[in-house]
């Protein structure tokens, strides 16, 4: 994932880990920037299956 | 062979990851970091038959640490005792990485610099005398692309013939150098850094080093500690930021004698375009533009388009008779058939309010925001912004809360813990109670004063207003330290359609999910509360303050909404607009009002747990009488001056 604030690549799980004590964070689809602590909504999972399979097409066609 | 460490440290984004997978291609492993839950990477490289261990430390913008990941990687440096420290940075932002690179200096660590994304600095026209940097600051310095892997082989080699010389050491005022030098003799213990550096820290109030001197001085301390607190006493700043202002002070001088002047000797439109966005003159204006076409936006298409459609046709001819007519026939008693349908009715009032109020104006500034959002504009809001942030004495790291607020106060209230002094955490929170309207709020109060430009001029003045006045008197009544603001400002972008689309959709999914249980839930709240008649006493008890401020008693339930959230109680207002319920000056009045009103349940409750409950209760208790005192001034400056709307 990419902080649209501060422009920091990370992984999902480490946004997650930034979420320890906040009482929000189990039902929470927010994930925070370990950077910056800007907060990105986590993306759906069609939205994730739909970017891989476009990728893959891609591939097949190159 | 002895394995030797080597210590990776940089500011966040800089590379260092990809650095660290260029070098170690095995034996990778991640753990997490003893007695907390920052994870750090560790692998092995052979780097010409030398055998390394290395470490990838969480990113860290200073050695004197404010959150837990600057803890963990300042704590590698002192424990771990590396053979080498490779320092990453940004060539980009050289100038303002650099005062990093003294500071590890002046600890005496025996380090070596890599110019990372030197690709992207080319482009901005930036030209970097390497040999230049080196004699200057006295270390091995290495230029990378590391993505492309270039410059990785000519790393490689400098790591492995490294060798310690005489570095830059940084030079403070008379006063600091002569007392460094004093307290450096007092020091009779060994340290895991030089004792120079100890002593800036100690001078810093940082609480570990306090701790370690306090055990290896013993009797000693109270003596140190005494010289100390006397070195304070002569700077009106605290130390952190007169240390922070020298080494940036030499930083800069550094990045001006190595940073050439670029062959075409031409500023990009990109990049002069980022610099208007952070100048004090010409980024307010640009400010104003953005937030103005965010209002034309969302006024046009959420509030008048989409409303319209699903409001008017979609509710009012189609669900709302149909689903009456359901409820009325099936059940027979008209207080449960209030639950569901009438003037408060879950269908009626809270799934109403909902799909047809809340969805297409959040969904519209969603949209916008995405735009914004993708363009790289809000790091140099942030920037800009911080300017007179810090005339209020809300500086640093406060920005981010702040600007954090836009989207959701509660989750921005839980931000503030990274704020470094309890003065800052606090004056924060109360701001984001305050003054800081949530994205949903604030797509409906666009919506509500949408074609009204003039109105809307007024309540943002008051707002910012009331924001900027009361950041100030709070930092006057909580006088304390100013800390320094560091954020990297990755490059402007043309913004992708199909990011916009995608983080449009995510955020309206993930509110909507938020939304929609918390407005059925308030619905029947309301309907349990009118059965027992506690809706009326309540009701009835805002009816004087309402009337004080020039509006009618229907408006009362609005602010009682807004307790449940802030949006809930924008959409009451925009359905009593919508009604023909308040006039131009009222509507003014009203969001103005409503705008500074209390917190929402969550935030309270958020601001009660971070900041404990008598803090939390004052702020209500201030929050509560103010925004009605706020609305009272501006009925009468609109009566005194016979303004229409």
């Amino acid at each position: 994932m990419k902080c649209s604030l501060c422009g920091l690549e990370f992984k999902e799980e480490e946004g997650a880990s930034h979420c320890r004590g906040c009482p929000l964070a189990r039902s929470c689809l927010l994930v925070r920037c370990p950077g910056c602590g800007y907060e990105v909504p986590l993306e759906p999972k069609f939205l994730k299956s739909f970017k891989k399979w476009r990728k893959k097409i891609n591939e097949t066609k190159r | 062979m002895r394995t030797q460490e080597l210590v990776i440290v940089g500011s966040p984004n800089v590379g260092k990851s990809v650095i660290f997978n260029l070098l170690t291609k095995r034996y990778v492993t991640v753990s997490n970091y003893p007695g907390t839950t920052v994870e750090v990477m560790r692998g092995k490289a052979r780097i010409e038959e030398n055998e390394f261990e290395i470490v990838d430390t969480p990113g860290m913008y200073s050695l004197c640490p404010i959150t837990e990941e600057e803890r963990v990687s300042r704590s590698i440096l002192l424990r771990e005792k590396a053979r080498i420290v490779l320092q990453v940075i940004d060539a980009k932002n050289l100038e303002r990485m650099l005062s990093l690179t003294l500071q590890l200096i002046e600890a005496g660590l025996p380090l070596v610099l890599d110019l990372n994304f030197m690709d992207e600095a080319e482009k901005l026209g930036m030209k970097i005398d390497i040999v230049s940097l080196e004699a200057k600051i006295g270390i091995p310095v290495v230029a990378t692309v590391a993505t492309q892997g270039i410059g990785i082989s000519l790393l490689k080699r400098r790591l492995v013939q490294y060798s310690k010389r005489g570095a830059r050491s940084i030079k403070y005022d008379r006063i600091i150098d002569s007392s460094i030098e004093q307290l450096e003799d007092l020091l009779k213990r060994e340290y895991p850094i030089s004792r120079r550096s100890i002593v800036t820290l100690l001078l810093q109030g940082d609480p570990e080093i306090e701790s370690l001197v306090r055990l290896k001085e013993g009797d000693n301390y109270p003596f140190i500690k005494k010289i100390l607190q006397e070195i304070r006493k002569q700077y009106s700043h605290p130390m952190n930021y007169v240390l922070g202002l020298y080494r940036q002070k030499q930083a800069s001088q550094i990045a001006d004698l190595v940073v050439l002047p670029s062959s075409s000797g031409k500023v990009g439109p990109g990049e002069r375009l980022s610099r208007w966005m952070m100048n004090p003159f010409t980024g307010l204006p640009i400010a104003l533009l953005v937030l103005f076409g965010l209002y034309e936006f969302v006024g046009v298409l959420g509030a008048q388009i989409s409303v319209d459609f699903l409001e008017i046709i979609v509710f009012g001819g189609y669900i709302n008779p149909f689903v009456t007519e359901i409820v009325r026939r099936i059940i027979p008693w008209l207080f449960l058939q209030n639950l569901f349908v009438g003037e408060y009715g879950i269908i009626t009032l809270g799934i109403r309010y909902a799909i047809a109020i809340i969805l297409p104006i959040v969904a519209t500034f969603f949209l916008a925001f995405s735009v914004i959002e993708d363009t790289g504009y809000l790091p140099r809001l942030a920037m800009f912004v911080d300017r007179f942030f810090k005339k209020i004495g809300l500086n640093g790291r406060a920005v981010i809360p702040i600007v954090l607020g836009f989207g959701c106060d509660t989750m921005a209230t839980i931000t503030t813990r990274t704020l470094e002094t309890k003065r800052e955490r606090i004056i924060a929170s109360f701001l984001l109670a305050l003054a800081i309207p949530c994205s949903a709020q604030l797509g409906v109060i666009l919506a509500l004063l949408a074609g009204k430009p003039k109105s809307f001029a007024i309540w943002a003045g008051v707002v910012a207003l009331v924001f900027f006045l009361i950041g100030y008197l709070a930092s006057r009544l909580l006088p304390g330290e100013r800390p320094l603001f560091y954020m990297d400002v990755p490059p402007l972008r043309w913004p992708k359609l199909s990011n916009i689309l995608s983080k449009t959709y995510t955020r309206v999914e993930w509110y909507f999910k938020e939304i929609l249980p918390i407005f059925v839930l308030a619905s029947i709240l309301i309907w349990a509360g009118k059965i027992t008649g506690l809706f009326d006493l309540v009701i009835r008890g805002l009816g004087p303050l309402v009337q004080a401020i020039g509006l009618p008693d229907e408006v009362a339930p609005v602010f009682l909404y807004g307790f449940f959230r802030r949006d809930f109680g924008a959409a009451g207002l925009f359905d009593l607009t919508r009604g023909g319920g308040l006039s131009g000056v009222q509507l003014v009045v009203a969001v103005v009002t409503l705008t500074l009103f209390i917190p929402c349940i969550a935030q309270l409750s958020i601001t009660i747990k971070e900041r404990g409950l008598k803090t939390g209760l004052v702020m209500v208790a201030f929050i509560f009488p103010f925004a009605f005192l706020v609305g009272f001034l501006l009925n009468l400056a609109f009566n005194l001056l016979g303004v229409k709307l």
